[in-house]
């Protein structure tokens, strides 16, 4: 048995608190700068596509060292795992505004005009008319995004973050035996992309037997 | 008692009313008023601005300018000048409406779709409402199917669920727009006796239809609007069988095939 799989093991907990941190920020970030990205004011529209498009374009590797290696020229200085699940987090944003966006247009405009009809007003309309339906069909889109989060978080292991892929690299040095190594490594990775997947897909064909959207 | 309460007295009042979209005039200056318990019926050719003039009655679309009167609520609104949405809220909630679409919430279940509004709009506990939901839809026949969701119905009876969800909130008037246009004929025909029913109770209505043996029957008046304009209004044997206008002429022979 190799003797460091309990070792490697012990950065699942670090990943997942990345994945999981950053994911919630970018699920809640990603709400205002959707609905503003589809605002009928150019002023709030545009400044929104932009920060939208320069999250998106740029590497997250890139926005890593920015933060880690660049803020403190100007003073910010931030710690490893505060630099992996702020800049993952902030960058998710953008991509889930996307994803909501794409949800938004789903749904058919009628659902719009029967809350407006009925007096709901425009709080109760996001909450109880467009977010369930919206949950409904960005769900399995976010899931998938969820589990590109989650690798995307080896990236923290470039500015130090002691997680799965740092400690792989720290265990194939010591060993010489990366294949061994990385094949753990990797394996973890399988073991926990592939819950996500299979809730996700039993959730989506659960709800879809009860009804569909747009 | 209000001055709008005496016999005879419009209780629903558009005056003026044009909606623009871009260079096209889709409602030309509109004037219509309701008696207390009238129903009456809009009609004519596609494209003529009668569903955009109701959508403007209940100010889903905003028009360019118009007055709008139900009861003692009232709301003017004048060019450039765009209504805010708290100007807009009382007017809307004496006004009950029902889409071709019938547009139900897909993911509440036909009782959550007649009771959301109730307790977020009227401050019913959840228990009144339910209550109140499941007598109307007792009412349009639909009590069984209180726990299903939208999907799960056919077409006639999401159109009586969206009927009991605009009745639940207690509307002055209703507004149907193309109610059974996209229903099969029989299947339309559930939903007209609701509607015809809902008539003899007194309610008022305001129907945009192209369902002419409705309009004569159970309408008091028949409004033609063509080009976003009213043409001709009148008792719905008057206008059917002896019309003043030749486009109503030429929209009924062509719907009535003679």
């Amino acid at each position: 048995m190799f003797q460091y799989t309990g070792y490697i093991l012990a950065g699942v907990g670090g990943t997942v608190a990345i994945t999981v941190a950053a994911f919630a920020i970018g699920a809640l970030l990603g709400v205002p700068l959707a609905v503003a990205s589809r605002s009928g004011h150019r002023l709030v529209r545009w400044p929104a596509i932009s920060v939208i498009e320069v999250l998106r374009s740029v590497p997250n590797l890139v926005w890593l060292f920015l933060v880690f290696f660049g803020l403190p020229e100007v003073g910010i200085r931030l710690g490893p795992w505060a630099t992996a699940i702020l800049t993952l987090g902030v960058t998710s944003s953008a991509y889930l505004a996307e994803i909501y966006r794409g949800g938004f247009s789903g749904l058919g405009q009628g659902q719009w005009l029967a809350s407006k009809a009925l007096g709901l007003t425009t709080w109760d309309r996001g909450r109880h008319v467009l977010a369930p339906q919206l949950a409904r069909v960005v769900s399995p889109t976010m899931a998938t995004y969820a589990i590109s989060l989650l690798k995307e978080s080896a990236l923290a292991s470039t500015i130090g973050v002691v997680e799965l892929t740092f400690r792989g690299g720290l265990v194939s040095q010591r060993t010489g035996d990366g294949l061994t190594t990385f094949v753990v490594v990797g394996v973890v990775y399988l073991l926990l992309s592939l819950p996500l997947a299979y809730t996700s897909r039993r959730v989506d064909s659960r709800l879809r037997a009860k009804f569909s959207v747009g | 008692m209000g001055p709008d309460r005496r016999a005879g007295a419009a209780f629903l009042e558009a005056s003026g009313v044009t909606m623009r979209f871009g260079d096209h005039v889709a409602v030309r200056d509109v004037t219509l008023s309701l008696a207390r318990g009238e129903v009456v019926s809009i009609i004519g050719p596609s494209g003529a601005g009668k569903s955009t003039f109701l959508r403007c009655v209940n100010l889903l679309e905003i028009p360019e300018q118009g007055s709008l009167r139900v009861g003692d609520t009232s709301l003017t609104v004048r060019p450039g000048a765009k209504p805010r949405e708290k100007d807009i809220q009382p007017l809307r909630r004496k006004l009950g409406m029902v889409f071709q679409n019938f547009n139900l919430f897909p993911h509440l279940t036909v009782l959550r779709n007649v009771s959301l509004a109730q307790e977020r709009v009227l401050g019913r506990s959840r228990a009144e409402a339910e209550a109140r939901s499941m007598s109307l839809l007792d009412r349009v026949g639909l009590a069984g199917k209180a726990g299903a969701y939208p999907g799960r119905c056919s077409g006639g009876q999401q159109q009586r669920v969206a009927i009991a969800r605009a009745l639940a909130l207690d509307p002055a008037v209703m507004l149907f727009d193309e109610p059974t246009s996209a229903l099969d004929p029989e299947v339309g025909a559930e939903v007209l006796a609701v509607m015809k029913e809902l008539a003899g109770e007194g309610m008022t209505m305001l129907v945009v239809t192209h369902e002419m043996a409705f309009a004569r029957d159970v309408s008091d008046r028949i409004v033609v609007m063509v080009d976003g304009a009213v043409v001709e209004a009148g008792e719905p044997r008057q206008v059917m069988s002896d019309p003043s206008h030749p486009r109503t002429r030429s929209f009924l022979s062509a719907v009535l095939g003679r």
